[in-house]
Order: C-alpha cells, then sequence, then structure tokens
C-alpha cells in the first residue's frame, strides 16, 4: 500500500519528463522524419526522463529532496540527464562527435538548465496533485503539509486582500 | 509576524502606527509592519515575469547572430550587459519591495518630470506591435498562416484574457510560468540533441574575452547592431521598471499593504488604491531582520532564475546557430544581411538539415513561443505602468477606478495595433522593431540615473545600496548612455 502511495507521487515529475522528451520526437515528426525513427527516438529519451522524473517525485516524498530547493536537483539531474540522453543515442542515436566523455560532460552542464526547467515545472504541478490526492494518501498528505507550511506566509496575505 | 488579519490600509484604523517616512515631496508614506519573507529557497517570485519579457529576440536572435559574425569572443559583453541587469533588478526591487510603490513613483518624489519622461517614452516605444511580428512571422514558417492574421488574433485574445481575468496577476503569472518552463525544457532538450563540447567551452571561454573588439566590429555598420545587442541582454528597455508594479501586485515586501489590479469584468470589486506606499521601521532590529529575509529571497531569484536562464537560453540557441553554421557555411553570409526573416529562417534551415532532424521546426516554434511571451507580458506590463502613472499623478483620475485604467491602456495599445498592422506602414516586422531601439536604449540609461536618485534619496539610510552597488549602476548608466552616444557621434547611426 505504501508503495502505491508512493508511486503516486511520482505522476508529476514523470509527466514533465515524459512532455519533455516526446517534445524532441514529436517535432521531429512534424518537421518530416519516417515516423518509424521520430517515435523510437522520442520513446527513448522520453522513458528514462519520466523515470528519472517520477523517481524525483518519490524521493522528494520520502524528504529526501525539499520542495523547491534547485542545489539537489540539479545534482540529481546531472546524473540522470547524461545517462537518459546516452540510452537515447544508444537506442536511436546518430554517433557521439565528441567521444563518450566529452558527450556525457556537456550533457551535464546542459542538465543544469534542464534541471532549473523541471523543477519551476514540478512546483507548478506538484501542489495540485497533492491537493487532490491529500484525502486517500497519506505521504501525500505529509508532504503537501510541507508546500502549504512553506506558502502560508503568502496565502494568508493574499487571502487578507480579499 | 501574521499580517492577514491587518485591515486595509486606506481604513487607516486607530491601532496603527501614526508615524511617517517623508520622502521628496509627495505624500509621506505611513510607518507600517514589514510581512516575513518567503524562504529563500523556495521557487516563486515575479520574477517569471522579467525572464518571460527579458527572454526574447537578444538571446533567440541578436547575440547567436554576433557569434556567428564575430566568433564567440564577443560574448564577453553579453556577460556585463546581462550581470549588470542582475543588479539593476536587485535595486529596482530594493525600492519596490521597501515602499510597496513602483520606481514609476519613486521618481516622482524625486522629480515629477522625471516620471513624465518615462510615460512618454513608453508610449513612443511600446504602442508599436514590433515584438509580436517577429514571433507571428516565425509561426507562419511553420504553419503556413499569414503572420498579420496570427498577430491581430494574437493581440485580441490578449485583450479578452487580461479583461476577464478575475485577478490578472494570477492568470499571467501562471501562464507565464507554462510557457517559460516549456522553453527552458525544450531549449535543453534540443541544445542536448544538437549542440556538442566543444561548442560550449567556445561559447563559454569568448565570455571572458574581456575587451575583445575586431575592427569590422567598430565600423558604422556593425558597432550600432553591437549597441542593440547589449541593451537587448536581459530585459530590455522599460521593462525592469515594470518589474517593480509586479513586486508589488504580488505582494512582495511592502507591496503586501496595496490591493491588487483586476481585470475589467471585476473591476467592481477592487478596493481603492492607495496614492503612497508605506515603510517600515528601520530602526526596529526584528524589521531589519525579516528585510534581510526579502533581500536574500529576490536575490535567489536574480542569480538563479533570471541570470541562470538568460544565460542557459542564451548559450543554447547560440548553440543552435553554431551548429547550424558547421551543416551549412552559407548561413553565416545570409545571417550577414539585415534581414531578420530571411536570417532566421536560413538559422532554421541549416538546423532542419543537421540530419539531427527536425530542429529547424522547433528552432522556429520558439520563436513564435518567444514571441507569445513577450505579447502577454509586454502589454499587460506597458498598461500596467501607464495606469499607475495616470493614476497617481494626472489630475482627476483618481475618480476611475485603477482596473478601468488598466483596461483603456490594454485596449487602446491592442486597437492601435491591430491598425498599425492592417494599414500602417506594413514594411515588414523587422521595420518596425528598429524605431524601438534608440529610446529603448536610452531609457535603460535613464533608469540607472533615476535608480540612483531614488534609492540613495527617498529610502532610509539603513537600507539604501551599498557603495559598490551605486558604482554598477553607475557604470550601467555610463555603458548604456556612452556606447549610445559614441555611436550616434562616431557613426552618426543610433542603433542597429
Amino acid at each position: 500500500m505504501d508503495g502505491r502511495h508512493s508511486l503516486e507521487l511520482a505522476l508529476p515529475g514523470a509527466s514533465i519528463g515524459a512532455v519533455a522528451g516526446a517534445m524532441a520526437g514529436g517535432l521531429t515528426l512534424f518537421a518530416g522524419l519516417p515516423t518509424g525513427v521520430a517515435a523510437l527516438s522520442a520513446l527513448a529519451l522520453a522513458v528514462p526522463l519520466a523515470v528519472f522524473g517520477g523517481l524525483y517525485g518519490v524521493l522528494l516524498g520520502h524528504g529526501v529532496f525539499r520542495p523547491g530547493t534547485f542545489g539537489p536537483a540539479g545534482l540529481y539531474w546531472m546524473a540522470a540527464f547524461p545517462l537518459s540522453r546516452l540510452l537515447q543515442e544508444s537506442v536511436a542515436g546518430v554517433g557521439m562527435a565528441d567521444g563518450v566523455l566529452g558527450f556525457l560532460a556537456y550533457q551535464a552542464m546542459v542538465a543544469l538548465g534542464f534541471a532549473i526547467g523541471f523543477v519551476w515545472m514540478h512546483e507548478r504541478l506538484m501542489p495540485h496533485w497533492l491537493l487532490r490526492r491529500a484525502g486517500a494518501n497519506p505521504r501525500a498528505e505529509a508532504l503537501l503539509g510541507l508546500y502549504v507550511q512553506y506558502a502560508q506566509a503568502l496565502r494568508a496575505r493574499k487571502g487578507a486582500k480579499r | 509576524m501574521d499580517t492577514s488579519n491587518t485591515p486595509p490600509a486606506t481604513a487607516a484604523p486607530p491601532v496603527e502606527d501614526q508615524r511617517v517616512w517623508k520622502a521628496g515631496r509627495l505624500e509621506p508614506m505611513p510607518i507600517r509592519k514589514l510581512p516575513d519573507a518567503p524562504p529563500s529557497v523556495h521557487i516563486l517570485g515575479p520574477t517569471v515575469f522579467l525572464v518571460a519579457l527579458g527572454v526574447g529576440m537578444g538571446e533567440s536572435y541578436m547575440w547567436p547572430r554576433l557569434v556567428l559574425l564575430f566568433g564567440p569572443e564577443i560574448r564577453w559583453l553579453f556577460l556585463i550587459g546581462v550581470t549588470l541587469q542582475a543588479v539593476v533588478m536587485l535595486e529596482m526591487a530594493r525600492y519596490a519591495m521597501a515602499t510597496g510603490e513602483s520606481i514609476f513613483s519613486g521618481a516622482a518624489r524625486v522629480f515629477k518630470p522625471l516620471m513624465w519622461f518615462f510615460f512618454v517614452v513608453a508610449i513612443a516605444v511600446y504602442i508599436w506591435p514590433g515584438h509580436l511580428s517577429a514571433g507571428a512571422a516565425a509561426f507562419e514558417e511553420i504553419t503556413g498562416i499569414p503572420w498579420v492574421v496570427t498577430a491581430v488574433a494574437g493581440l485580441i485574445l490578449v485583450g479578452v484574457v487580461f479583461s476577464l481575468a478575475k485577478v490578472i496577476y494570477n492568470v499571467l503569472e501562471n501562464v507565464l510560468s507554462l510557457l517559460i518552463g516549456a522553453l527552458v525544457l525544450g531549449t535543453a532538450v534540443v541544445a542536448a540533441m544538437v549542440g556538442s563540447w566543444g561548442d560550449v567551452a567556445t561559447t563559454i571561454s569568448g565570455m571572458f574575452a574581456i575587451g575583445y573588439l575586431p575592427a569590422e566590429a567598430m565600423s558604422a555598420a556593425w558597432f550600432p547592431v553591437i549597441v542593440g545587442a547589449c541593451a537587448f541582454a536581459g530585459p530590455s528597455g522599460m521593462q525592469q521598471m515594470w518589474y517593480t508594479l509586479h513586486l508589488r501586485d504580488s505582494g512582495a515586501g511592502m507591496g503586501v499593504h496595496m490591493p491588487k489590479v483586476r481585470g475589467l469584468r471585476h473591476a467592481g470589486e477592487q478596493e481603492a488604491m492607495p496614492s503612497r506606499g508605506f515603510m517600515f521601521d528601520t530602526e526596529d532590529p526584528a524589521e531589519m531582520a525579516k528585510w534581510k529575509g526579502w533581500r536574500r529571497w529576490v536575490t535567489f531569484d536574480a542569480l538563479l532564475l533570471f541570470w541562470g536562464i538568460t544565460m542557459l537560453v542564451t548559450i543554447s540557441f547560440t548553440v543552435i546557430a553554431q551548429a547550424a553554421v558547421r551543416q551549412n557555411p552559407d548561413v553565416r553570409s545570409v545571417i550577414q544581411g539585415d534581414d531578420r526573416e530571411v536570417a532566421l529562417t536560413a538559422m532554421a534551415d541549416a538546423v532542419s538539415s543537421a540530419g539531427s532532424s527536425v530542429l529547424g521546426t522547433v528552432f522556429l516554434g520558439f520563436i513564435a513561443l518567444i514571441g507569445l511571451n513577450a505579447t502577454l507580458g509586454l502589454f499587460d506590463s506597458f498598461s500596467r505602468g501607464q495606469a499607475d502613472m495616470t493614476y497617481n499623478f494626472v489630475p482627476g483620475a483618481k475618480k476611475l477606478r485603477m482596473s478601468h485604467l488598466y483596461a483603456g491602456f490594454l485596449w487602446g495599445v491592442i486597437i492601435f495595433g491591430i491598425l498599425i498592422l492592417l494599414f500602417g506602414p506594413a514594411d515588414g516586422p523587422s521595420g518596425i522593431l528598429d524605431t524601438l531601439a534608440f529610446l529603448s536604449t536610452f531609457a535603460m540609461g535613464a533608469y540607472c540615473v533615476t535608480l540612483l536618485l531614488v534609492n540613495n534619496r527617498m529610502l532610509p539610510k539603513p537600507i539604501r545600496p551599498k557603495w559598490w552597488t551605486n558604482v554598477i549602476i553607475g557604470f550601467g548608466a555610463v555603458f548604456y548612455l556612452g556606447m549610445l552616444f559614441y555611436s550616434l557621434f562616431a557613426f552618426g547611426v543610433v542603433v542597429g
């Protein structure tokens, strides 16, 4: 039961990862590449990014990450993003110009940018999802409590102006 | 401290502090409590507007173009421009968070004509729909829908959305947040797929080639272009000044004591807007501790979100452009030409032919997205700023509600924009955008001077800027105005 509760927390992160990965592939298709190639390329990036994105949500629920903190999330993606890209390149890639090490170093750098976007989106989506699940899922409720605590000062002030 | 029970400031309840802070000749600011700062680690904040507005043509087109022409070493100027803007952002926030007033009110406290200058410049610069047309032109490349149709539809959409919104700030924040998030994620993914370590290494090392200016850059043809690009590194024109309005409306610092601007349909629910801001007790250590918290919060926003995202997007676009030239060396000569649409298309084509897919469409998609962001953000900010100045400083304007003034300016600029697009000097999008450049750069120099005056004269001593901050802002004034006038006198051209 606890496993399911944890998994539920993965949904927002997994969706963001999947969409980000699919973006590349979806647009590939739009630009006229063969459907099969585009789909494979999209899938090969979307799946690992979704897995890592979901894992981020689960770890957030277990208190490994704190809501909205960038540092740890940046480090996390510096490892996860290059791995995802490596997987994509090995399944549906065109070869790495700089060799594997140069490739990984470059991807790790881009990963920091990806992490900013990811945390940004995650912070926007997660609270809505938690609000929905808090009733049936104690883990979601606990995490929501944390968000509420962070947001309380702001909310209270917004409410006062109504 | 719990501010949730604080009655609306205008009701002047008897228990409130009777002390005031006198700033300039305008109405003194009553002393009120500063609210607690949000934890600085938490990502929230009105920087999203600045990012949405700031990540525009400068990042996606002007700088990649300069890098292709002059090599990555030219980017040291970009580093200076964006870093300067990060400091300007912190200083704009200082006044807005300490008083809940916009920087325009601060300028009026120093010298009223200064504020009217910005009022006029805003109209002169921002009623032209130029910023919109670049994005619409990119959209035309993708879909074939004529850009005028997209641009007009976009304008009407913006007007309707902001008129129906209950509290404008919330709608804008949500929409822009999602767009920016998509842009950042997408840019990262695309850069990851087309770029290589070599591109990034040259792009980044170029940022530290301080002082590098090749001979051809110092020519009548190119120096003005470089000046324009420096002004477009990060938020350009008056965007930083509008940022103070967003801080106020999001309740940052003393902005908490100000009511929010509502959409036209909900205008009746809006509380009366006080004609002056507030000040907190800077002699009270507890209040100063909260102030430090607010400064930390905005610094975090400035560094990570603003500086980080602007850098990321520019580096990514530069990497994409470099990849484009590698695939198709002809791109370089096309880009040298003056026609931005041709250059953007060439970059997109080269990126597409890179075999590594599609990225051409993605590239144009981002240009369209950036155009949409700019439209949403600019129109809202323009109307907000003009409404703010009109409400506070035009005699008799207080009979109207702020929301009505906002709607008036919004629809005014939309209708004017549509007329220009349909019947105006329609010599293509670039023709409109170029007029912007001189005044917009001039305004940036002028707001640096304004900031120095406002923050050093209108704020209590304990919260005035440090000397080194003043030096940086002073350098900003010299940087923008110096380059602008050097270009004007040495080459007889304003800004390209």
